[in-house]
């Protein structure tokens, strides 16, 4: 491809005949101080809260304090190049980020520039950073599942298209694991999905971005980054941006997932920027305001109403603790949000249970309305099964003689602990987990050996798939377990069953 | 007090608070001596005449270390005769108060203040040449016309303008100079211009597939 020199001047000449010349009327300021993200401002009298303003290198800020005799202003660019004295022009808007299809497969800043070498985003969409999140009248209540593909969450903690589940433990504990899982898994249903990355080292950014394009996930997915090297206010509206992109397709209908990783390092980046505005400090030295930063940003994920489109956006938010301490400030505002959580443990993850998912005290408020009907009726229990199981196997240890009903009871429980276990990267269909679920849960699995658990599913599975493929299709269309159905599956397990030897290893 | 060592650019917004306070307080025992117009100009010419010739007077006025009775004799024994007697007790109010350093500070709000009081406003006009008479009359007028308030003007003379002019008034900017719209115009066309790169590599991607 070549441009001839006349094809250039011929696209000048279109821009320069449709150029207007206008009086420019804007009100000015004049930076007093600047640095650390954040500059204080005279003058800009008539600026709003949330105003853009333009710095001469181009840079833009947010009028965010607005005082006595100056402005603060959060500058969300190059605040190096910035000098006192400076000329500062109010731009009389508020900040929009590009969305609709063109955001869909790109790596962009939290102001919608491209990060990905791929230039600038071609739409003419934009769409407000902060928006007041839709009202009760618009609103229906959550429904229709939006599986993960994870067995655990699934089956235990159900999240239903419009919910806020919030995913919670110590570092390297997998939290992002579960959260790139789910967005593996959306592959095909029409979801967009949305991570936003905030505070995280770029390397690892790099790599969910390449495992995400390496699964094919990156056809519907945006990634939007604001790293550890970004100033505070860029990670500071990082995850308003990425919000405000899904919102797009859910006023349009459509369905998006949007994970916040994470929470805690926005969090820190709103506590810098109010200090460093002598904003009083709070609890933690958090500023009072911070849990209404959190809220109004979960807020706007809904379920909208058939009026609407009946569009969602779901959000996964993450909040990383601190030796596994729920009660700080942060996580239990963010637990107090959302509708419900996903607790990771580190003991479980380092004892060879992945997803770590503690499940006594993970829960989905949204509960069974975001179930299909044959997911609940294999899983209804497992959660409380499996936190009894916990605590009778701390009992079990103390190595008093059991009675025959307490020692299936842990039989049980061992093996649901290693059929729940999944490795990365490999969310598994509805119809799937429902099999998996059901022959363990209906102790078909007691008689196999512990450590052969895995190893059976996955045998199972390919069997059942390669045998009994009509009883696959019939389960996915109908998504629910009737006698009919259960009684195949029945025979399907017990066919399996007699001709199986595990391989010896 | 370190007040007067600092960089030109810098706006001490305590100062010009201060200011604010002292200066109405200042127009207000004038009026009432009917004095106003005549006491402003007099802090005018006492802070162009006096204090912007002498750096060491303004050190000394802002110094803590030399008393207020000392400042007062000062101020008798300089401006004596020559200043209306408001405007002196007002000199000496500063000096008990330790404040005689923001004097500078009081004018420039007491200037802007009677601006206010007499419903006239200050606009700036930034031109790449001088204006001429004409010029300014229309200016003026246009100005006056638009606002419907007396107007002041202040012109600077910028030949990094190019051309046009650049009113200011108050925060508010109206900006018709060359440079600005040289400025905005190689913006939308190096964006017209990547657009259309952008454009044509997705026909040539797409034809090729």
């Amino acid at each position: 491809m070549k441009f001839s020199s006349d094809e250039i001047a011929s696209v000048l000449q279109a821009e320069i005949e449709n150029f207007d010349s206008k009086v420019d009327v804007s009100e000015v300021g004049t930076v007093l101080e600047v640095g650390d993200g954040i500059a204080r401002v005279y003058g800009l009298s008539g600026v709003m809260a949330g105003e853009m303003v333009e710095f001469p290198n181009g840079a833009i800020g947010l009028a965010f304090n607005l005082e006595e005799t100056s402005v603060g202003v959060i500058i969300l660019g190059d605040y190096l190049t910035i000098q006192e004295g400076d000329e500062v022009k109010s731009l009389g808007t508020l900040l929009s980020v590009p969305a609709g299809d063109a955001v869909i497969g790109r790596v962009l800043d939290p102001l919608g520039n491209p990060l990905d070498g791929k230039g600038p985003v071609q739409t003419t969409v934009t769409r407000p950073v902060e928006i007041i999140a839709t009202g009760v009248a618009e609103r229906k209540p959550v429904s229709e599942p939006m599986q993960t593909g994870i067995k655990a969450v699934d089956a235990m903690t159900p999240i239903g298209r419009g919910q806020r589940e919030l995913i919670i433990g110590d570092r390297k504990t997998g939290k992002t694991a579960i959260a790139i899982d789910a967005i593996l898994n959306q592959k095909g249903t029409g979801v967009k999905c949305f991570y936003i990355a905030i505070g995280q080292k770029d390397s690892a950014v790099a790599s969910v971005v390449e495992v995400l394009r390496r699964e094919g996930a990156m056809e519907y997915t945006t990634v939007i980054a604001a790293g550890a090297s970004s100033p505070a206010p860029l990670q500071y509206v990082a995850p308003y941006a990425g919000t405000a992109m899904a919102e797009y397709f859910m006023f349009n209908g459509g369905h998006a997932l949007v994970v916040y990783d994470d929470l805690s390092k926005q969090a820190t980046a709103y506590r810098q920027m109010s200090l460093l505005m002598r904003r009083p400090p709070g609890r933690e030295a958090y500023p009072g305001d911070v849990f209404y930063c959190h809220s109004r940003l979960l807020e706007r994920s809904a379920k909208l109403s058939d009026e609407l489109g009946g569009g969602s956006i779901t959000s996964l938010p993450i909040i990383e603790t601190l030796e596994g301490e729920v009660s700080a400030y942060i996580p239990t505002n963010v637990i107090s949000i959302t509708d419900g959580q996903i607790y990771l443990q580190p003991d479980l993850f380092f004892s060879g249970i992945r997803p770590a998912m503690n499940a006594g005290i993970s829960v989905s408020r949204v509960g069974g309305a975001a179930q299909t009907k044959a997911m609940k009726k294999v899983a209804g229990g497992l959660r409380l099964d499996l936190a009894a199981f916990r605590a009778l196997e701390a009992f079990a240890q103390l190595g008093t003689d059991l009675d025959a009903a307490t020692q299936s009871q842990l039989d049980r429980g061992y093996r649901m602990v290693e059929l729940l276990k999944q490795p990365q990267y490999q969310p598994m269909k509805m119809t799937d987990q429902v099999l998996s679920l059901f022959a363990g849960t209906r102790g078909y699995l007691d008689d196999v050996p512990v450590k052969q658990v895995q190893q059976w599913e996955k045998d199972f599975l390919h069997f059942v798939h390669s045998k009994y493929n009509s009883l696959v299709e019939d389960l996915d269309s109908k998504q629910e377990l009737s006698d009919a159905i259960a009684e195949q599956v029945i025979a399907a397990i017990k066919d399996f069953k007699t001709g199986y030897k595990p391989e010896v290893k | 007090m370190t007040e007067g060592i600092k960089h030109e650019t810098v706006l001490d917004t305590g100062a010009e608070q201060l200011g604010k306070v002292y200066a109405h307080a200042l127009i207000g025992s004038a009026n009432s001596a009917g004095v106003a117009d005549e006491v402003v100009d007099q802090l005018g010419r006492f802070v162009d005449d006096y204090l912007a010739k002498n750096p060491q007077l303004v050190l000394a006025f802002s110094s803590p270390r030399i008393d207020e009775a000392e400042k007062g004799r000062v101020i008798d024994r300089l401006l004596g005769g020559e200043f209306h007697p408001v405007l002196i007790n007002f000199l000496k109010v500063m000096a008990r108060r330790g404040r005689l350093g923001y004097v500078s500070a009081v004018r420039d709000a007491a200037d802007s203040l009677r601006d206010e009081l007499l419903g006239r406003i200050v606009a700036e006009v930034r031109t790449a040449v001088p204006l001429d008479d004409s010029l300014r009359q229309t200016v003026l007028s246009r100005i006056a016309q638009a606002t419907s308030k007396e107007v002041r003007l202040v012109e600077v003379v910028d030949d990094r303008l190019v051309g046009g002019m650049v009113i200011r008034i108050g925060d508010t900017i109206f900006d018709g100079s060359v440079a600005n719209q040289i400025n905005k115009l190689s913006r939308k066309v190096r964006s017209g211009f990547s657009r259309e790169l952008l454009q044509r590599f997705d026909n040539f991607a797409g034809n090729g597939a």
